[in-house]
């Protein structure tokens, strides 16, 4: 009698993995007067996942204008992406995490899901 | 005959000292560094059982799976784990009912027994959520339980169709 209501959670048993580096970046000066720049390093080894999105935050996770080649960007499976975050000089002082989101497919029934998110921290 | 002797001996002498440096020569340097990293992984998918007309629930003795999220840390005291249990669907049919949620995120597995306090020491920034410091280098794994009952305490059925729920698995830096 019952219906057949199954909802899943998570993404397929593949290995699915997030990662990003480094853990504590830093801002570095540069070429534009005013702004710095930190590069970080992702590694997508979520099968279900070829978006991510970035963020930087300050201490109570407030949003900080940031400026990136793309703000939400594909990564194929077991892909690596390198990418420069900018930011004024100002707003820099104030920036305490920079995270890489996982976007997840709408309305895409037959695969549970998980969010997944890293943060590394300006010390 | 003492002239030949001191001559061999000198022999050897160089000929050890050629052999000493062709050995220099072929030393080559390894060079790494551990480097701090977080891995969040996904073990285990999660299932909602069905076990009576208002109830959607990961647990396994109602045809439920619990998934289960692993979190991989290479050095101690980087980063926070924080999971969550869903409190609402992602996606579903209509519902013009209210649902209540109810959960929990507790320690399944730890690679090492040093790891054992981890879940007494854990806290909850949300009610939904909770935190881990991870202390210890190594692998956690964290189980996210969760209960749905539709219509608003009246135990009302829910409307046939797909649902999907998400779980949230950070990992931040220390």
């Amino acid at each position: 009698m019952y219906r057949s209501i199954i909802l899943s959670i998570l993404l397929c048993s593949n290995a699915i993995a997030h990662e990003m580096t480094p853990t504590y970046p830093k801002w570095e000066v540069s070429y534009i007067e005013g702004i710095k720049i930190t590069t970080m390093k992702m590694v997508n080894k979520r099968e279900d996942v070829e978006w991510y999105e970035i963020g930087v935050f300050d201490e109570e996770w407030k949003p900080i204008p940031f400026v990136t080649k793309h703000k939400i960007f594909n990564i194929k499976y077991l892909g690596h992406a390198k990418f420069d975050v900018y930011i004024s000089a100002r707003d820099s002082k104030r920036a305490e995490y920079i995270c890489s989101l996982s976007k997840l497919k709408g309305n895409n029934m037959n695969k549970p899901m998980m969010s997944s998110r890293i943060c590394s921290r300006f010390k | 005959m003492k002239k030949i002797l001191t001559t061999l001996g000198l022999v050897v002498i160089l000929a050890g000292c050629s052999l000493f440096s062709s050995k220099a020569e072929a030393v080559t340097n390894i060079n790494g560094a551990v480097e701090s990293r977080c891995t969040v992984e996904t073990d285990t998918p999660g299932t909602y059982g069905n076990p009576n007309a208002y109830t959607l629930t990961t647990l396994p003795a109602s045809s439920g799976q619990e998934p289960i999220v692993r979190f991989d840390v290479s050095l101690a005291n980087a980063y926070f784990a924080q999971i969550s249990y869903p409190t609402s669907f992602s996606s579903s049919p209509s519902l013009s009912d209210s649902v209540t949620w109810t959960g929990a995120v507790t320690v399944v597995q730890t690679s090492t027994s040093d790891m054992s306090g981890y879940q007494a020491a854990s806290t909850t920034p949300t009610a939904s959520m909770r935190q881990y410091a991870l202390t210890i280098a190594g692998t956690t794994w964290f189980k996210s339980t969760s209960v749905a009952t539709y219509g608003g305490g009246q135990n009302k059925a829910f409307p046939g169709g797909s649902y999907s729920a998400v779980v949230v698995a950070e990992c931040i830096a220390q």
